[in-house]
């Protein structure tokens, strides 16, 4: 995507266009600061997606107004609290104070766990998004029980289909075009997450459609959309590598 | 009376080689370029630019997409020159291609066909991890730069790197006006997000 930009960019006659070509993945992976923003934790609550919310803030000010959810840990205290955190490492933590606190944002992150972010703008943004905050005493203590999300297909019966295809059941891959050409899932139907829009027409409507891509997030971008426009869909929320004989291997993320 | 005839076919002819004629010409405006290519390739008479519908081994013909209900049929034989696959059938649909051809609109013979390869950047156009955390750190306005997230925006909302404004690649053209700098030598740094 970044490279097809920036060329766009120098079509539109930018004249000092860059790519950071290690992209976002690489950036996480090397324990960078990552922010997120207010709409990001809003969909978490809407879709009821299990999340770590930490007020840093002293509990003092925090009881003024603090974001629904959000379980009291001062920053003066955080680095003793390790203890307090979900053993899944993959939670998504999201932590807020009055100001980017990276030096919190590091010690989370430093404890493994990759899907941490400093909440852009704080709770100010948080209300400013529209959104409501609460008064009153926060909560102590984390709970962290991870859900699948909305339209999420278990792997196991995702397999199943995969391996002895099912009569009211497609599996639509949405990766593509090159990517899909290094090797399919026998049976399955490819039609990329980018002209997804414009080919509706080619999948039927009495079929539950299965979604995979290759980690599951533009699977469940393409469900949305099918969820949207009527059809019967699930998707494969994991990361799937797909061989040429269409042997694949499916593992949890 | 024969001459009559004979006077009425030679009319008749002309006629219909006027109408053919024009019938060629309005086949020649036929389009070579599918839109999205244009961003990066001009117009040219004998190159077609566009998506793969489907090859037929049966009639030797390659079928690509150039409009919305625009479509070459072109043929091709055994010396078609092929890059960026190892044979023709392993491209798969919808993939962009363009095939270089001889003869004209209405039977084009493929004298080379290249598959889009995957995008490439300048090495000086590169920015490093080290090089972006330095930036990071500095900050858009001391470091003079803009930085734009190409991914879709529900991704940047849930993780972006500090500072990152959201562009949508595939609402570039709608949105750049809004999000892009007024100055066009000011840096601006893209990322996206690699494997999806």
């Amino acid at each position: 995507m970044s490279p097809e930009s920036a060329r766009r960019a120098e079509a539109a006659g930018y004249t000092k266009v860059k790519v950071f070509h290690d992209g976002l993945p690489a950036w996480k992976k090397a324990g960078n600061l990552v922010v997120s923003e207010p709409a990001a934790l809003k969909e978490l609550m809407d879709k009821d997606i299990a999340h770590v919310l930490i007020d840093l803030r002293d509990a003092k000010d925090a009881e003024k107004g603090f974001i629904p959810g959000a379980v009291s840990i001062t920053s003066k205290d955080l680095s003793a609290e390790k203890d307090r955190f979900p053993g899944d490492k993959s939670a998504p933590v999201i932590l807020y104070a009055d100001k980017l606190d990276e030096e919190a944002f590091r010690t989370v992150r430093g404890w493994g766990y990759g899907n941490t972010s400093l909440l852009n703008g704080s709770i100010a943004a948080w209300t400013k998004n529209g959104s409501k905050a609460e008064k009153g005493k926060l909560a102590t203590a984390i709970s962290y029980v991870p859900k699948p999300r909305p339209g999420e297909i278990a792997i196991e019966e995702f397999k199943a289909i995969a391996e002895k295809g099912s009569p009211d059941k497609i599996i639509l891959d949405v990766r593509e075009a090159d990517e899909a050409m290094n090797g399919m899932i026998r049976g399955a139907t490819n039609i990329p997450e980018s002209t997804i829009k414009n080919r509706l027409k080619e999948l039927p409507k009495d079929k539950e459609i299965i979604t995979h891509c290759a980690t599951g997030i533009r699977a469940e971008n393409v469900f949305e959309e099918l969820k949207e426009a009527g059809f019967k869909t699930r998707f494969l929320n994991a990361v799937i590598q797909v061989d040429k004989d269409g042997k694949y291997e499916i593992t949890k993320k | 009376m024969v001459i009559k005839r004979l006077r009425l076919f030679v009319v008749s002819s002309v006629l219909a080689m006027v109408l053919l004629g024009t019938a060629g010409l309005s086949f020649a405006e036929k389009p070579t370029v599918l839109a999205p290519c244009k961003q990066c390739h001009q117009p040219e008479k004998d190159l077609v630019r566009g998506t793969l519908v489907s090859v037929s081994e049966k009639f030797k013909t390659i079928n690509v997409q150039v409009g919305q209900k625009l479509v070459w049929i072109i043929n091709y034989g055994e010396d078609l020159k092929i890059t960026g696959a190892d044979k023709l059938l392993s491209i798969s649909k919808d993939k962009e291609i363009g095939i270089r051809f001889t003869g004209d609109e209405k039977k084009p013979y493929a004298v080379s066909l290249a598959v889009k390869p995957p995008a490439k950047v300048a090495p000086d156009k590169l920015v490093t991890a080290e090089e972006m955390s330095r930036l990071m750190a500095m900050g858009p306005e001391k470091g003079g730069y803009l930085l734009v997230d190409s991914r879709p925006k529900p991704r940047f909302n849930e993780s972006h790197i500090p500072h990152a404004v959201s562009l949508d690649n595939t609402k570039f053209d709608e949105l750049k006006d809004k999000i892009l700098p007024k100055e066009k030598d000011k840096l601006i740094i893209f990322y996206c997000g690699g494997v999806t």
